[in-house]
């Protein structure tokens, strides 16, 4: 998990409806891996904007991870259809510099919400999961 | 507004060659509304040339700024003070902005980063939709606000060719026949009546023929 340099990262954006108690959730990966991972809560994952992948892409970040919320979900109806198309077409322009789009990965919140941001991340991460 | 498309990024890197202190400028305007060369555009190709650069080992220094109107002069001359610390311009601008840019920045590259193509209406969120060529001989009363030079093929001023099908364009299916349109809406309008009318041909001098058009109003001359 620990990249070659601190700029590898892995960052993971995500809909904050998720996980209401997501502050305080994220803070056991964040102290076991460091500058290795990153979380960025959105208070929609249809807030999510092409720049923000691509920002995370030149500051280090190996792979991107955008967390919407389950079919039907969404509080705001369309945020999570939404932030498919932002991230397909961030993945376009990253082909367009010869990068690999597959670096950019959105996945659903698996089941019925609230889901604790750390065991989706582990999950994402193929960490084990937080002893109680 | 004036509706323009990014241009694909190996035609921007190719323009650019070898400088290596660049500095991006977008237009707050029209470009903006069709999500071309507005601040977010900016940003992301800025963040595009880096992450390119970077790859290939190059150092470069790009620089944002966006101004309100690319092609207004007392917006321009924000860049006065700063366009000399960088080797080139690349413009979000609009064609007209590039041009206006390169008249108050004379010994400076401009390279136009996207490709100009109408005036258009937000038909809807993120779909821009023709609507206008400057044909500078407006007759959208005659047409029931549908415009047949723009919307219509074949451009025809009296009548449909009688090749649609379902009310859709037999040239392009994709859009709807503008005479169904102008018929359906000289009917909404309560003025049918007009369809016997026959019109001339435009006057197309009004619109090319003789080099760049000009408006001069000596009311708003400095």
């Amino acid at each position: 998990m620990e990249g070659k340099n601190s700029r590898d990262y892995t960052a993971i954006f995500f809909c904050r409806q998720i996980d209401p108690d997501e502050n305080t959730n994220r803070r056991a990966l964040e102290k076991q891996l460091g500058r290795a991972i990153r979380f960025f809560p959105l208070p929609c994952s249809g807030r999510i904007e092409a720049l923000h992948f691509l920002m995370a892409v030149e500051t280090g970040a190996e792979k991107v991870y955008l967390v919407t919320c389950p079919e039907g979900s969404c509080r705001y109806s369309q945020g999570n259809v939404r932030a498919g198309k932002r991230l397909e077409y961030a993945r376009g322009l990253l082909r367009e510099i010869g990068l690999s789009a597959e670096c950019l990965e959105i996945t659903r919140a698996p089941g019925s919400l609230p889901l604790s941001i750390d065991t989706i991340a582990r999950g994402l991460l193929g960490l084990p999961r937080k002893v109680k | 507004m004036i509706s323009a498309e990014r241009k694909p990024f190996e035609e921007i890197k190719s323009s650019i060659g070898r400088y290596k202190k660049i500095l991006i400028v977008g237009c707050g305007t029209c470009v903006a509304e069709c999500a071309a060369g507005g601040e977010k555009e900016v940003a992301l190709l800025a963040t595009q040339l880096r992450i390119d650069a970077a790859r290939r080992r190059r150092k470069i220094e790009v620089k944002e700024m966006t101004l309100d109107r690319q092609c207004v002069y007392e917006f321009i001359d924000q860049l006065t003070p700063v366009a000399e610390q960088y080797e080139v311009i690349l413009s979000l601008g609009c064609g007209a902005g590039v041009q206006a840019v390169a008249e108050v920045l004379p010994r400076t590259h401009i390279i136009p980063a996207l490709n100009t193509t109408t005036i258009a209406e937000t038909r809807e969120a993120g779909v821009w939709l023709e609507d206008c060529r400057g044909c500078g001989d407006c007759k959208l009363d005659y047409f029931a606000d549908i415009c047949p030079i723009t919307r219509c093929a074949k451009g025809l001023f009296n009548g449909p060719c009688g090749g649609s099908k379902d009310g859709r364009c037999e040239a392009d299916p994709d859009s709807p026949c503008a005479w169904q349109l102008i018929l359906d809406r000289l009917s909404a309008t309560g003025r049918t009546e007009s369809i016997d009318e026959v019109y001339p041909p435009a006057n197309w001098s009004k619109m090319q023929g003789k080099g760049p058009r000009k408006i001069i109003r000596e009311d708003q001359r400095a």
